[in-house]
C-alpha cells in the first residue's frame, strides 16, 4: 500500500527534517483508524513546506506527530521515521524530544487563545522557555522575554509583559505565541493554521512578519492550512494531502502552475477569485471527502473524480514522478488535458 | 428602478456595557453607527467586513433579533425597526436567515423532517399531508436526498448539514434571506457547491440576498453590490466589479490586497495595514479607519467623512466614506 518510488528532493540548502513513510493511526470506538497513511517529504533549512487539504485529510495529524504530541493513549506513529538533523525523532526517549521542543522545533497553534495560558502574565510565560532551555536566571529571562515580543512587533512589551492574553487583541495573541515558538530560535518551525482565526488584514501582518523572521533567522517552516492562497505566497514547496495520503507533492510552481492530480486541480477551479465574472457557475468536486472507516478500495478519490477507470478502484496508485521533485498519486495523470489557468 | 426590497436607513444598534455592582450602564458599544443601504428584488448586497466591524449585528437587526438602537428598517415600505412582535410575525416568513455553522443553528434533537415541518406549524399552513409533501420537495431543491428526512442533523457533514440550512430558511417562500457566513466554515471543495446552490435558488426563487462575509473573493463572486463596513460604518459600496477594479477607500484597498490569491510568487504591491481595529466601545472621533489609515490627516481626527457619491448615482451610485480623493 505505501510508496514505492520517492520523488528526488530539490537541490539546495541541507536537509532538516526528513519524514519517511509516517503512518499514524488512531485507536477509536470503532476500531483502529489509520489518519495518516505513508507519508513522506523533505524540509530544507531556511524554506518553507506548506501541506494543504481539507479537514480530515491528516494534516494537523502529521504536524503533531513530528514533535510526538499525538493525543494519547490513543493515537501512535504506527510505522515510519521522522529524521530531524539526523535523529529519529519516531525512537528517541522522551527526554531528548522534551529537548527538541521549542528548544529545535517551535510550535504555533490555530488559535492563540488555547495556546496561552489564561492565568500567566505573558511575559511570565515566556520567560518558561527561557529558564528550560537556557541556564539564565528569571530576571534574564523576562528581559529577553521582551526582547522577542519585541521583535515580533509588539508595541510597548515592557507593558505588555506584563498583562493577561484576554488583555491582547487575536493579532496580538498570535503573535505572542510566535514570540514563543521563536524564543529558543529554533531551526524549525511547525504552525499548524497560523492564520485561520485572524481576519485578512491581520493575517497579511502575520504572514508578513513570518517572511521576515526567517529571513533573519534562516529557520524553516512547516506550514498547514486549508488556504491555498496562503501556501502560494508563502510556501517554496507544497504536499497536497487527501484522505490521509499525499495526493501530488512538489514545488509551488509545479502545484501551482502544472498541477497533475485531479484533486489539486479541482481544488484550484473551485476557489472564487476576484477576477472571475461574478455569479457564474463555480466548478466543484462533486461529493465529499470519505470518512477514515469507509474508505473506497483503490485510489481514495477515486468516488469524486472525471478520471475514473476500472483500475482506480481496483487498485491505489503509488507515488509517480512527474519530474524532478514533482510526484503524484494517480494512474491517469498522463492521460489528462493540458492543465489551463482558470484565470479569465 | 424598481422600489427597493429593503431599505435601511441610518440604522444605529448600541448595546449598554454594564458594570460596576448595580451593573448600570457604564458605556455604549456601538455595533452598527447610522448604516444606510438597499436592496433591490432579486438582487444581492454583499456584505464584506472584519470580526467585530458589526456585520451580523446588522443582519441580526434586519430579522430583529436584536432591537435597534435608531434608524429605520423599511421591508416593502413598513418599517421593522418599531414594529411589536405581534405585528411582526407576518414579515418574519418574508425575511429569513442561513448562519454560519449550521452544527449550532439547526436542533440536534429532531430529525430534519420535523425541523423543517416547524415553520409551516407555526405559520399554520397547510395540513399534515401538505406540509410532509413540502418538505420532501425542498430537501429535492437543495440536493438531499428524501431519506434525510427521518435522520439527525449530526449523521451529515458540513455541507449536508448547511444544505438543511438553506432549507429551512427557504420552506415559507421568504423574499429576503440574509446569509450570514454560510460558507466560512466549509471546506473549499463544499464551499463551492452551497455557493452554487444559492446562485441557482436565487434565480429560481427570485429571491433577494442579503450576503455577509469576511472573505471578499466570496462576496464578490455572488453579489452585484457590494459594501464594505469597518468599525460600525459603511465605508464604501458601489456595484461589486467597481468597487474591485477601482476602489476608493484607503480600506478597501487593503483589504483587497490582503487577500492571499493562488498565484506562487505573484510580484505586486501589498500595503500591509499597521496597528489594530479600535474598540467600538468609545471608538475614536472622526474617521473610524484613523488609526489604522496611512493617509491621515488632522482632519481625519476631527470630522467622520460622510458617505458621498464618487461615480454614478442613487442606488446605484458608488459612495466612500473619506474625506479626501485617493
Amino acid at each position: 500500500m505505501t510508496s514505492t518510488a520517492t520523488v528526488s528532493p530539490r537541490a539546495g540548502s541541507e536537509v532538516l527534517l526528513d519524514v519517511q513513510d509516517l503512518s499514524v493511526e488512531f485507536d477509536t470506538e470503532a476500531g483502529l483508524v489509520r489518519a495518516v497513511d505513508g507519508v513522506s517529504f523533505a524540509v530544507r533549512a531556511g524554506q518553507t513546506l506548506g501541506i494543504v487539504g481539507e479537514s480530515g485529510c491528516g494534516k494537523s495529524v502529521t504536524a503533531l506527530s513530528i514533535l510526538r504530541l499525538l493525543p494519547r493513549p490513543t493515537g501512535h506513529i504506527a510505522s515510519g521515521r521522522i529524521l530531524f538533523r539526523g535523529q529519529d525523532l519516531v525512537t528517541v526517549p522522551e527526554q531528548t524530544i522534551h529537548e527538541v521542543r521549542t528548544g529545535q522545533i517551535g510550535m504555533i497553534f490555530q488559535e492563540p487563545m488555547t495556546a496561552l495560558n489564561p492565568v500567566h502574565r505573558i511575559g511570565k510565560q515566556l520567560a518558561e522557555a527561557f529558564l528550560l532551555h537556557q541556564d539564565v536566571t528569571p530576571r534574564t529571562a523576562l528581559e529577553r522575554s521582551i526582547e522577542v515580543l519585541e521583535k515580533v512587533g509588539i508595541p510597548s512589551p515592557e507593558i505588555r509583559a506584563g498583562e493577561y492574553p484576554h488583555q491582547l487583541s487575536g493579532g496580538m495573541r498570535q503573535r505572542v505565541v510566535i514570540a514563543m515558538a521563536l524564543a529558543c530560535r529554533p531551526a524549525l518551525v511547525i504552525a499548524d493554521e497560523p492564520t485561520t482565526a485572524l481576519d485578512v488584514t491581520i493575517q497579511a501582518q502575520i504572514l508578513e512578519l513570518m517572511k521576515e523572521l526567517q529571513e533573519e533567522t534562516g529557520m524553516a517552516i512547516v506550514l498547514i492550512t486549508h488556504d491555498l492562497g496562503v501556501i502560494a505566497e508563502t510556501c517554496d514547496d507544497v504536499l497536497v494531502m487527501y484522505a490521509g495520503r499525499v495526493a501530488e507533492q512538489g514545488s509551488a510552481d509545479d502545484i501551482f502552475r502544472r498541477p497533475a492530480h485531479p484533486y489539486t486541480r479541482g481544488l484550484l477551479k473551485s476557489i472564487p477569485r476576484l477576477d472571475y465574472p461574478r455569479k457564474t457557475h463555480l466548478r466543484t468536486i462533486e461529493g465529499m471527502v470519505p470518512g477514515l472507516m469507509d474508505l473506497p478500495a483503490g485510489c481514495r478519490f477515486n468516488n469524486r473524480c472525471h478520471y475514473r477507470v476500472d483500475r482506480c478502484t481496483a487498485v491505489a496508485p503509488a507515488l509517480d514522478v512527474v519530474a524532478g521533485g514533482h510526484g503524484v498519486r494517480c494512474h491517469r495523470w498522463r492521460d489528462l488535458p493540458a492543465w489551463t489557468e482558470p484565470v479569465v | 428602478m424598481s422600489a427597493p426590497l429593503l431599505e435601511i436607513d441610518n440604522l444605529r444598534t448600541y448595546f449598554p456595557v454594564r458594570g460596576g455592582v448595580f451593573l448600570r450602564a457604564r458605556a455604549q458599544c456601538k455595533a452598527v453607527d447610522g448604516v444606510s443601504l438597499a436592496i433591490s428584488p432579486g438582487e444581492t448586497l454583499g456584505l464584506v467586513g472584519e470580526s467585530g466591524c458589526g456585520k451580523s449585528t446588522l443582519a441580526k437587526s434586519v430579522v430583529r433579533l436584536v432591537k435597534p438602537t435608531s434608524g429605520r428598517i423599511l421591508f416593502e415600505g413598513t418599517d421593522l425597526a418599531s414594529l411589536g412582535t405581534k405585528r411582526l410575525k407576518p414579515f418574519r416568513r418574508q425575511i429569513q436567515m442561513i448562519f454560519q455553522d449550521p452544527a449550532d443553528s439547526l436542533n440536534s434533537r429532531l430529525t430534519v423532517g420535523s425541523m423543517l415541518e416547524e415553520p409551516f406549524i407555526i405559520h399554520g399552513i397547510g395540513d399534515e399531508a401538505a406540509r410532509r409533501e413540502r418538505v420532501l420537495e425542498l430537501l429535492r431543491i437543495v440536493g438531499l436526498q428524501t431519506s434525510a428526512v427521518d435522520r439527525f442533523p449530526f449523521e451529515f457533514s458540513g455541507g449536508q448539514r448547511q444544505r438543511i440550512g438553506v432549507a429551512r430558511a427557504i420552506a415559507l417562500n421568504p423574499k429576503l434571506v440574509i446569509c450570514d457566513e454560510p460558507v466560512s466554515a466549509l471546506d473549499a471543495s463544499i464551499q463551492s457547491q452551497v455557493l452554487n446552490l444559492l446562485l441557482e435558488l436565487q434565480e429560481r426563487l427570485n429571491l433577494s440576498y442579503l450576503f455577509i462575509a469576511h472573505d471578499l473573493a466570496v462576496v464578490k463572486h455572488v453579489s452585484d453590490r457590494i459594501a464594505i463596513m469597518y468599525l460600525g460604518h459603511v465605508v464604501e459600496s458601489g456595484d461589486s466589479d467597481e468597487v474591485h477594479h477601482h476602489p476608493r477607500h484607503p480600506y478597501t484597498r487593503a483589504l483587497i490586497s490582503a487577500i492571499p490569491q493562488p498565484v506562487p510568487r505573484r510580484q505586486r504591491y501589498r500595503q500591509v495595514l499597521t496597528g489594530e481595529v479600535p474598540s467600538p466601545i468609545n471608538p475614536p472621533p472622526g474617521c473610524p479607519f484613523q488609526t489604522r489609515c496611512p493617509h491621515v490627516q488632522p482632519v481625519c481626527r476631527e470630522q467622520l467623512p460622510p458617505l458621498r457619491e464618487v461615480a454614478g448615482s442613487g442606488r446605484d451610485a458608488h459612495t466612500v466614506a473619506c474625506h479626501f480623493d485617493l
